[in-house]
């Protein structure tokens, strides 16, 4: 035993209600335990718990007992706790304090005054063990999002640690990135003892992988084992989701385990009846090239959107998909190539352009500033003399009942939709989402899915860029795919994300022919 | 840096803070560039050229004393216990003069503290600080991480605030500098957050810190004293209580560092010639503000007197052009590995 939280209960200062009510959890040498539940429901905290930062940094009242290898994280201090438990945070950049790999890595190390050779050694040690040997003396700022979450693993395990905690360390990445920090820390269960607790939205990833779950909801902490947690999690991985409603017992977690329970029995597909098809051409972007000095960015793009299509745009990070977006909305004034908004030359300006074809950049909630969500809706109504009202405009959104509220205090999840409402509040006939749901739990992915496709079905359009297939293909229509600023493919969703397509969704591989959970039936 | 600060405080003479700016100019376009450096130096330039006209025009407008009458701008005195402010009224080329000179100053610090932030990176600058002092260190470099990233946000809010239809201009003000501040305090918590949980700060409180705090009155004490002495034209005691108050200071970063126990990885790499730079540029600046003190005015000048022409001379202009230095070194060895690197604070390689 290595962890033991007993009836814990913890309210954040100022706050109304417990963030954690009447925690019980065990931690043992060597567990992998996934940590699962909606964003806000508690995970960040319950993992500050363990080492500390949680009533030591951020205040608060906290009751209960704790007991992390003896020690009571709550008045063990900081230095001390280092050694015992380590943590890696959600973002890369804010958590690194050195300029370079090596040093970022020694610097714990430094800090509890691990005399010079012993430190070289373990840090030629960690390099190796995680793979990361040629990165030792690049400057951090040149690392993608995937080698520096590495980093941030290595400089956290130089303190040799007897537990390891993750607070959604791959919610800023792209699947390639996120595959290599997952597998990364799936090699690292089973070498030794040590405990990993890993907070993640990526469950299709580590449901399988895992000893246990923590699923937090609504600051409630249920403990399951991982085909448990298949069954009682509200949300869960789309072969999950097929196991559960086939009424497979136990609850297949991959898409072998799948096939292996249905032992031959055969599947069919329920395929709802095909949408409208598409209307007349909103936009079209003609040969559109961007470079930036000598870089070429976005080379000969040419496509067209019409009315009620949603357009999932994919691609790796670096393949030109912000670009794209920036030179629709007119944000870059050397493109060259022609975009053409309802058959005639789109206007010069920003604003012009942006009234029939709104764009959301990536963090749209940074530029949330006024006093209540009712005023940052408000304002852009007013910028762009709508004719929506400011009421219509708030339910739509879903956001009557947050009206009045300060931007500032609501939710990570609530603030993305006000940003997201505020800067599409005029109602564009073309929506561009540059990764709206990047680090977002299902519901609201959801939302905003259903969101897309109430706009699309009242003659509108959008395009999306996001790295995730599995919900794309519940609203896109189309996928088109970018690939160092060159277009791939431009298909229709149900050949991109169909099997044997490019993309594959979970549904795909287990019945050709689907690629929704609900598309599968006995 | 610091010979930077100090010529450009203690000189009045165009000709010298000429020089100066000059040579950090130099020195800024020989440095080896990073992109983030780049950014924040462009920032400083033009904020900057902003406050050098802003202080001209408020320098024009307000309070001109001198007999060369330039024109007349029509405007009201202001009534006399608004501490003598006026608008409007006679502007003099004595006035115009002075302002330049001060103008010139003000921009030589700003531009020689965006060299010194381009060439070493806040990271480093707290990993040589004193580990006594990280509290301090701490915050500072969280100060010196948000300007280039707060600079970055600005840029994306203001894209956003078009991307909502927004008209730009000042009434915007507000809608940009708000966010960029709340999100860079936030980014600052998170980090603090990370260096919390990795160990760092949580100094076992030895029985000598508490003694420590109180001893650092002491030297500062001196320093006070010493330019109390100095008012009072007691030159000789003044500069001993300089002195010693110095020392003592030195004295006690160096203990204070001893009671936190850490080690490093690699030594700083801290080459013969960046040493003697150092050094040098410290005595250098020491000797002049000495200088300057005992009554020197070599690098002085005073418009108001009738408005002479500024003298020059060769031996003074070395010490404003001894900012240029690391030019030199820029230009011979044309890749360094480091850039010369931050010995205590307020000393550095100029």
């Amino acid at each position: 035993m290595i962890a033991r939280l007993d009836r814990v209960t913890y309210r954040y200062p100022g706050a109304d209600t417990d963030t954690l009510r009447n925690v019980v959890a065990e931690v043992e040498d060597g567990d992998f335990t996934l940590v699962a539940g909606p964003s806000a429901g508690g995970k960040s905290t319950l993992l500050r718990l363990f080492n500390g930062l949680i009533p030591q940094f951020h205040g608060g009242t906290l009751s209960g007992s704790l007991d992390v290898a003896g020690r009571d994280p709550s008045r063990t201090p900081a230095r001390e706790m280092a050694r015992i438990a380590g943590m890696v945070f959600q973002e890369p950049e804010a958590q690194s304090v050195a300029e370079t790999v090596e040093d970022e890595i020694a610097f714990g190390m430094e800090q509890q005054g691990v005399a010079r050779g012993a430190m070289r050694r373990n840090v030629d040690g960690l390099l190796a063990a995680l793979g990361i040997e040629h990165l030792r003396l690049r400057t951090l700022t040149t690392l993608s999002g995937g080698e520096r979450q590495r980093v941030a693993i290595a400089a956290v395990l130089a303190l040799e640690p007897r537990l390891l905690l993750l607070d959604e360390p791959t919610s800023q990445l792209d699947p390639t990135g996120a595959e290599s920090v997952l597998a990364t820390i799936q090699r690292l269960h089973g070498k030794g003892d040590l405990a990993i607790l890993v907070a993640e939205h990526r469950l299709e990833r580590l449901l399988p992988v895992v000893t246990s779950v923590l699923g937090v909801e609504g600051g409630i902490v249920n403990a399951y084992a991982p085909t448990e947690a298949a069954a009682r999690l509200a949300a869960v991985p789309p072969v999950c989701e097929i196991g559960r409603r086939l009424k497979l017992n136990p609850v297949p977690l991959t898409v072998e385990a799948l096939k292996a329970a249905l032992a031959g029995r055969p599947l069919s597909l329920a395929l709802e009846p095909a949408s409208a098809s598409p209307g007349d051409e909103l936009l079209r972007v003609d040969g559109v090239s961007v470079s930036y000095g000598d870089l070429p960015a976005l080379r000969d793009a040419s496509f067209s959107i019409r009315e009620g299509e949603i357009i999932a745009l994919v691609g790796p990070n670096g393949s030109g998909k912000t670009t794209l977006f920036r030179a629709i909305a007119g944000l870059i004034s050397h493109a060259s190539g022609a975009v053409r908004m309802r058959g005639a030359a789109a206007p010069a300006k920003v604003s012009e352009r942006t009234t029939f074809a709104g764009l959301v950049p990536q963090d749209p909630a940074i530029a949330l500033y006024h006093e209540s969500v009712a005023e940052e809706l408000g304002e852009t109504l007013r910028n762009r003399r709508s004719k929506q009202t400011l009421a219509d405009s708030l339910v739509a959104w879903n956001l009557s009942s947050l009206a009045v509220r300060h931007p500032g205090d609501l939710s990570v999840g609530q603030q993305q939709r006000v940003a997201i409402g505020a800067m599409l509040a005029h109602e564009p006939r073309v929506w561009m989402l540059d990764e709206p749901t990047r680090g977002a739990d299902i519901r609201a992915k959801e939302w905003l899915a259903h969101r897309l496709k109430d706009h699309a079905a009242a003659g509108g359009a959008a395009i999306v860029a996001t790295h995730d297939s599995e919900s794309a293909a519940r609203y896109a229509t189309r996928v088109i795919a970018l690939d160092q600023g060159t277009i791939r493919f431009d298909l229709p969703a149900r050949q991109a994300f169909g099997s044997g397509a490019p993309m594959p969704t979970q549904a795909a591989r287990i019945l050709p022919g689907a690629i929704l959970p609900e598309e599968v039936t006995l | 840096m610091t010979l930077v600060m100090v010529v450009a405080l203690t000189a009045t003479n165009p000709y010298y803070l000429g020089i100066v700016l000059l040579s950090v100019l130099l020195v800024a376009a020989m440095a080896p560039k990073t992109a983030r450096g780049v950014t924040s130096f462009r920032a400083l330039l033009i904020f900057g050229a902003i406050m050098f006209v802003i202080s001209f025009t408020i320098g024009v407008i307000n309070g001109n004393y001198g007999d060369h009458r330039l024109f007349t701008i029509p405007g009201a005195d202001l009534p006399s216990w608004l501490g003598g402010l006026r608008l409007g009224g006679p502007v003099s080329a004595e006035g115009v003069v002075a302002t330049l000179t001060r103008g010139m100053a003000i921009l030589s610090v700003l531009l020689a503290f965006g060299v010194f932030n381009s060439a070493v990176s806040p990271h480093r600058v707290l990993r040589s600080t004193p580990a006594a002092l990280f509290q301090a260190g701490l915050v500072v470099t969280i100060g010196l991480t948000l300007l280039p990233s707060s600079i970055e946000d600005v840029r994306r809010i203001r894209e956003m605030r078009a991307l909502r239809g927004g008209r730009g201009g000042l009434r915007d003000l507000p809608a940009l500098v708000v966010p960029a501040v709340v999100g860079g305090l936030e980014r600052s918590m998170r980090l603090a957050e990370a260096m919390e949980a990795r160990g760092y700060g949580a100094a076992p409180a030895g029985p000598r810190l508490p003694r420590l705090g109180a001893m650092a009155a002491a030297p500062l004490l001196l320093l006070a004293a010493s330019g109390w002495f100095y008012y009072e034209s007691l030159r000789l005691p003044s500069a001993m209580l300089a002195a010693a108050g110095l020392a003592g200071f030195g004295w006690w970063i160096v203990s204070a560092a001893r009671t936190h126990h850490t080690t490093t990885l690699t030594s700083e790499p801290f080459p013969m010639h960046d040493r003697l730079l150092a050094w040098a540029s410290l005595v250098l600046a020491l000797a002049t503000v000495g200088a300057t003190a005992w009554g020197w005015d070599g690098l002085k000048y005073n418009p108001f007197a009738d408005l002479p022409w500024p003298r020059f001379e060769l031996a003074a202009s070395l010490i404003p052009l001894a900012a240029a230095w690391p030019a030199l070194r820029f230009a011979f060895s044309p890749a360094p590995a480091t850039a010369p690197v931050l010995l205590a604070p307020g000393l550095s390689e100029q």
